[in-house]
């Protein structure tokens, strides 16, 4: 069944592109390309967090990565029902419908014997319990190994050598599934490729500062998830210059819609359908940087990667003290000149969710309002279309009082 | 006012107490004491675990004054996000998170012996005074000593009927984590000897043994909603029980870091380092050890790590035709009257089962 709509995805969104190619059509297809990789009978299947794992250590390997999180959500998407019987499944099964729905989901496929085979498992402990937990539990259905990699809260010397060490153990055991030894040069390639995709992403950022916003927000908060799966290939940078470049043909061409707000969006957004966009829409209000589309980390040194890959999971923003979250969301509110901040809350994302009011109390210090927008990222039982609606409309109320005030006061000269 | 003794508060079986002592402070682990999360409602979400709730109502109300500083554990995505929120609203002097690895391979305990002596010396900074290896080693005996006791009395819960009740034992736990560690030895002390002579009680037929299984516990409810049912609990596989003195520090290792590291990292583990297949082989091992008939798995609400292991855990035990029950708990069990009813059932399900 996963395969199947990975087949079907995959063949109308080429046909899309051959229809009207949109820059941003091939990372879809690359992301059902490579996850149809992992049903090929010959495939040496290594499952892995497209956005928390260091992606082009991987790409060293002729071994085919599969993220189950991002494989299964974007199911609903797709499904009337929202895949409510897949989650109920794993809910039969005893998982609590308090733990995520993303996992739910994953574990429902699992049960229905949807998944592809796997040969090695990785996780990270920073994105997070859940994740690593699942990926433990499900290692028993293939009696293969199961890695967590353990990223410390703090950076220093010692933890960046411990995360540097765990990474080439890795290395080892990648070793074993492809069937091959590490090629240094081929790392130290797939490096460089990471490194040119990161400029890349650079000057989307930028982009994505011009006013009006000339993307899709909430695609380009979902690319920062999963464009990370072509991490270390050529095509990574490739299909972010795409992207520039259209984005600036069409700031180029004057024909944007005028935006009114600019918001900055922090967690995750959705995969099932919502009515955000609509409203959003409606208002003129764009989502012009995600939280997780920060470039956080800095160029890789092809001379000494397993430090720079060490550093990469280190700086992540969710890893170390709030301070490190917060430093990125304040610089984000400036440099995107942005009216307001939306925290999308799944309630089983506990890491994301626990720092509200933190968030808040600095928000309020520069007078950005600020709203938290209970949701689901997968589960259409826990998502009301209503309440984000009245949610959502008061928040632009509060955007546009807030405009109207810099206004008068700059008008008054103040 | 200073207490005479400091005391330094910590949240997770993962933090040493012996490098506490040794820097001449009392540890206490922290419990949850207020009756309402309403005043950290307000600081945290409402989906965390309400452990971490309890206590952090407790830091912004001012039930922990008594503390001079408090040692997080890096031990799950809540407790992170909670030492966040205290440094920033609670503010109780000195506050330190200890990086706990999650995994317990040797590149583990190398990373976490750094750690702990990194927060050897952050204590010695934050409160004065030098942390010998004198004086961490007479620490690391001394707690051996306490958890050895501890061992040899639950040694005597494998028998018919149990020299002490479930419920009495786990308070005695409890005080042990609280108190001054030579009153608590004293009382160890007491029990020990106490086990040795009750005299067996006359079994009134043999009541249905129960293992409670589960994360961290800090109030007797369920051990006595077990025994009000007429079961008894030999052993509780708890953070809060049988996971802190089943723990064995190497006294003879050079560097007594590394034999810290070593011991705390070791085995047994709750669900946030274990996998659930360790898990499910601990609890399997703990029903033959204390001849159990049935095992009460639990946990807090929200707790992750335990919520996903539990189905697999409850699947293995069904396996291995190990009766077992799995129930959620707020941690400050208010609804205590329909785990009642639960237990209640499961237990009358044993009887028959035996009879």
């Amino acid at each position: 069944m996963l395969k199947q709509f990975y087949e079907n995805m995959k063949s109308a969104l080429e046909a899309q592109y051959k229809e009207r190619p949109r820059a941003f059509l091939p990372v879809n297809i690359h992301l059902a390309s490579t996850l149809l990789d992992a049903y090929r009978e010959d495939a040496r299947v290594v499952w892995a967090s497209f956005y928390s794992f260091p992606m082009e250590l991987i790409a060293a390997f002729d071994v085919a990565p599969f993220d189950y999180e991002i494989a299964t959500n974007l199911l609903p998407m797709m499904d009337a029902d929202g895949c409510v019987n897949i989650m109920s499944r794993a809910e039969e099964e005893g998982y609590s419908t308090d733990i995520c729905s993303f996992h739910r989901l994953a574990m429902g496929c699992q049960l229905l014997g949807y998944m592809p085979k796997a040969d090695l498992l990785l996780s990270s402990s920073y994105f997070c319990d859940g994740k690593a937990k699942l990926n433990q539990i499900i290692a028993n259905y293939y009696g293969k190994e199961s890695i967590t990699l353990d990223v410390p809260n703090r950076i220093d010397k010692e933890s960046i050598a411990y995360v540097s060490r765990q990474l080439q153990g890795i290395a080892g055991r990648l070793e074993k599934v492809a069937g091959h030894k590490l090629d240094h040069d081929r790392l130290r390639e797939c490096i460089r490729a990471f490194n040119r995709a990161r400029s890349a992403y650079g000057r989307l950022a930028e982009v994505q500062k011009m006013k009006p916003f000339p993307w899709n927000g909430a695609l380009a908060v979902n690319m920062s998830i999963f464009g990370n799966l072509i991490a270390g290939k050529p095509t990574q940078e490739r299909l972010y210059q795409d992207l520039v470049d259209e984005c600036s043909a069409k700031l180029a061409g004057g024909r944007l819609t005028p935006e009114k707000y600019r918001v900055l969006w922090l967690a995750w957004f959705p995969e099932q359908p919502t009515n955000i966009n609509e409203i959003f829409k409606k208002s003129g209000v764009s989502i012009v940087m995600g939280e997780l589309e920060r470039i956080f980390w800095d160029e890789i040194d092809e001379k000494n990667p397993w430090e720079g890959m060490a550093l990469w999971c280190l700086k992540n923003p969710y890893v170390g003290p709030i301070e490190q979250r917060m430093a990125g969301i304040m610089q984000m509110v400036d440099e995107y000149d942005v009216d307001g901040v939306v925290h999308f809350s799944a309630d089983a994302c506990r890491h994301s969710c626990a720092a509200h009011r933190m968030i808040a109390d600095e928000l309020q210090k520069k007078n950005v309002p600020f709203i938290v927008l209970e949701g689901d990222m997968s589960d259409k039982r826990k998502y009301s279309e209503e309440r984000s609606r009245l949610l959502l409309e008061s928040f632009i109320d509060v955007m546009s009082g807030r405009k109207k005030e810099i206004k008068y006061s700059r008008l008054a000269g103040n | 006012m200073r207490n005479a003794v400091r005391k330094i508060g910590y949240f997770c079986s993962l933090v040493p107490e012996e490098i506490i002592m040794a820097a001449g402070l009392q540890p206490v682990r922290i419990s949850g004491q207020a009756e309402s999360t309403s005043a950290a409602d307000g600081y945290l979400y409402h989906n965390l675990c309400p452990y971490i709730k309890n206590v952090m109502s407790g830091g912004l109300e001012g039930g922990l004054k008594g503390l001079d500083g408090v040692v997080f554990a890096r031990s799950c995505d809540g407790m992170r996000r909670m030492y966040d929120a205290w440094k920033t609203y609670v503010n109780g002097g000195f506050s330190y998170m200890l990086e706990v690895p999650r995994n317990n391979d040797e590149d583990a305990v190398q990373y976490y012996t750094t750690q702990l002596r990194e927060f050897a010396r952050s204590l010695e900074h934050a409160c004065g005074g030098k942390i010998s290896t004198a004086a961490l080693r007479k620490s690391i005996r001394k707690l051996n000593k306490s958890r050895h006791l501890l061992r040899a009395i639950y040694f005597f819960q494998q028998t018919t009927p149990l020299p002490f009740k479930g419920s009495h034992l786990f308070k005695l736990g409890l005080t042990v984590f609280s108190e001054d560690k030579n009153e608590a030895e004293k009382k160890l002390r007491d029990h020990h000897r106490k086990s040795w002579s009750v005299e067996p009680r006359k079994p009134n037929g043999r009541k249905a043994r129960i293992l409670i299984s589960g994360n961290v516990m800090d109030r007797p409810d369920l051990f006595e909603i077990v025994e009000a049912a007429g079961a008894e609990v030999p052993a509780a596989d708890l953070c809060t029980d049988l996971r802190y003195f089943n723990r064995f520090v190497d006294e003879d290792i050079t560097d007594p870091y590394l034999a810290l590291a070593r011991a705390y990292l070791g085995e047994p583990h709750c669900s946030r380092t274990a996998s659930a297949r360790e898990r499910a082989e601990e609890i399997r091992k703990l029903t033959q050890t204390y001849n159990i008939d049935g095992v009460l798995l639990t946990s807090v609400k929200f707790c992750d790590q335990h919520l996903y292991d539990a189905p697999f855990i409850m699947r293995d035990l069904a396996e291995a035709e190990i009766p077992a029950i799995f129930l959620e708990n707020d941690y400050t069990f208010t609804s205590r009257s329909q785990i009642a009813t639960r237990v209640e059932g499961f237990i009358e399900t044993l009887e028959g089962r035996r009879s």
